[in-house]
């Protein structure tokens, strides 16, 4: 199976919504730019909707019902017709601009740049690593170690920080991680970053994950330091 | 939808009498109790009449299929039932489909084609949609790896498309 087809697949899983957000959000990036998966998703779409309607043919089955009791429907049109004299909500098309824009940020914020401007076919190399990104976190040939806030992910040569529900530093200071090499007695700076609102960020490291055998997380002053300043909130072994 | 957008409740009766079986379904087969199917499709409603700006264009089934669905995993989020509490993001934001296959579907055809699939096949596509869990989950409860789940995924949902449309996928 080539990278792309494994791509299709998460097309696939994302057109069921069985993605995580993080992944969801690579695979959306992915399909602006790539003609082949936007269209395979478009055609699983209709898939997936017939799935919702093969519910609703298990409504009778599951209750002896036929639908909803009319009284829902009383009740419901009660209450549309005492609010017909209301003006409706504004249509927000912001919504859907913050929606996005929310989705996309549960990327790390600098790891990966997925901004919504960047315009299609502008820097295939970052449409390129996002492929292989999503790829890597989904193969199942990949490694997970899990810590209290996420997971370190490996697959062969490349190591990815994972974290959700991680606290945003104080101001001044960032999120650092730190790679132990086999053998070595001490630690090596690693790239920075900060979660975004909702905890979560992937951070690619830039380091072959085969000679790694521990990645640490501390909170350091922005810009990073040269050594760990703090205890690690994360310490975790990856020797293979 | 122009007329809802009009604030026409006819219009609105109508919708509901026409969608109402989908939403109620989708909702009693993911919550599994009427109760709750009754309110996830009260607020699916309701959403739809405060905000009908929120459907553009499309398919309404696809699009209100995905509204309710995604209410009643709020619901299990909100009991807990699932305690990871990490369930997939499932609305993409920008989706317009004009699918021909979807004007042809209609419950029953569904559900046959949905039997019509190999086990393999249809026991993770119905895991990940009502159940709502993530792949990986499928995964681990089925003892299959990743890679495989998600191959099975996309082969169901094509093999689907094909059996309702009756073309290649």
């Amino acid at each position: 199976m080539t990278p792309h087809d494994e791509m299709l697949d998460n097309v696939a899983a994302y057109a069921l919504g069985v993605l995580r957000s993080g992944e969801a959000a690579i695979v959306v990036e992915h399909m602006r730019a790539c003609e082949l998966c936007d269209a395979e998703y478009r055609r699983l779409r209709s898939a997936v909707t017939a799935v919702a309607y093969s519910a609703e043919a298990c409504a009778n089955a599951a209750t002896g019902a036929t639908a909803a009791s009319p009284l829902l429907k009383a009740r419901l049109m009660k209450q549309i017709r005492s609010a017909a004299a209301r003006p409706p909500r504004p249509a927000a098309p912001w919504a859907w601009t913050a929606a996005a824009a929310c989705l996309l940020a549960a990327i790390a914020a600098g790891a990966i740049d997925l901004s919504l401007n960047a315009r299609v076919g502008e820097d295939r190399a970052r449409i390129a690593q996002q492929g292989v990104t999503i790829a890597d976190l989904t193969a199942s040939s990949s490694r997970h170690f899990a810590f209290r806030n996420g997971e370190i992910i490996t697959n062969g040569p490349r190591l990815y920080i994972a974290v959700r529900s991680l606290p945003a530093p104080p101001a001044g200071r960032v999120y650092q991680a730190w790679t132990l090499a086999r053998g070595a007695r001490s630690v090596a700076p690693s790239v920075t970053f900060k979660p975004d609102n909702g905890g979560a960020a992937v951070v690619p490291l830039p380091v072959d994950a085969r000679s790694i055998a521990a990645v640490a997380v501390s909170v350091e002053p922005d810009g990073g330091s040269r050594q760990p300043t703090t205890k690690p909130i994360a310490l975790v072994k990856i020797g293979q | 939808m122009e007329r809802i957008r009009a604030r026409d409740t006819d219009a609105f009766e109508a919708l509901y009498d026409e969608y109402h079986r989908l939403v109620y379904g989708v909702a009693l087969r993911m919550l599994g109790d009427a109760g709750s199917a009754e309110d996830v499709t009260q607020a699916v409603f309701l959403k739809i009449w405060g905000s009908p700006g929120l459907f553009r264009s499309g398919s309404f089934a696809a699009w209100v299929a995905r509204v309710t669905r995604n209410r009643a995993l709020d619901e299990i989020r909100r009991r807990r039932l699932r305690p990871e509490g990490e369930l997939a993001e499932s609305m993409p934001m920008e989706e317009i489909l004009e699918d021909t296959v979807l004007a042809r579907v209609n419950a029953e055809h569904a559900r046959d084609a949905l039997a019509q699939l190999p086990v393999e096949q249809r026991e993770p596509i119905e895991l990940g949609f009502f159940d709502g869990i993530t792949h990986e989950e499928i995964a681990r409860r089925t003892g299959v790896p990743l890679g495989t789940v998600k191959t099975r995924i996309r082969s169901g949902l094509r093999r689907l498309r094909v059996a309702l449309s009756g073309v290649d996928a």
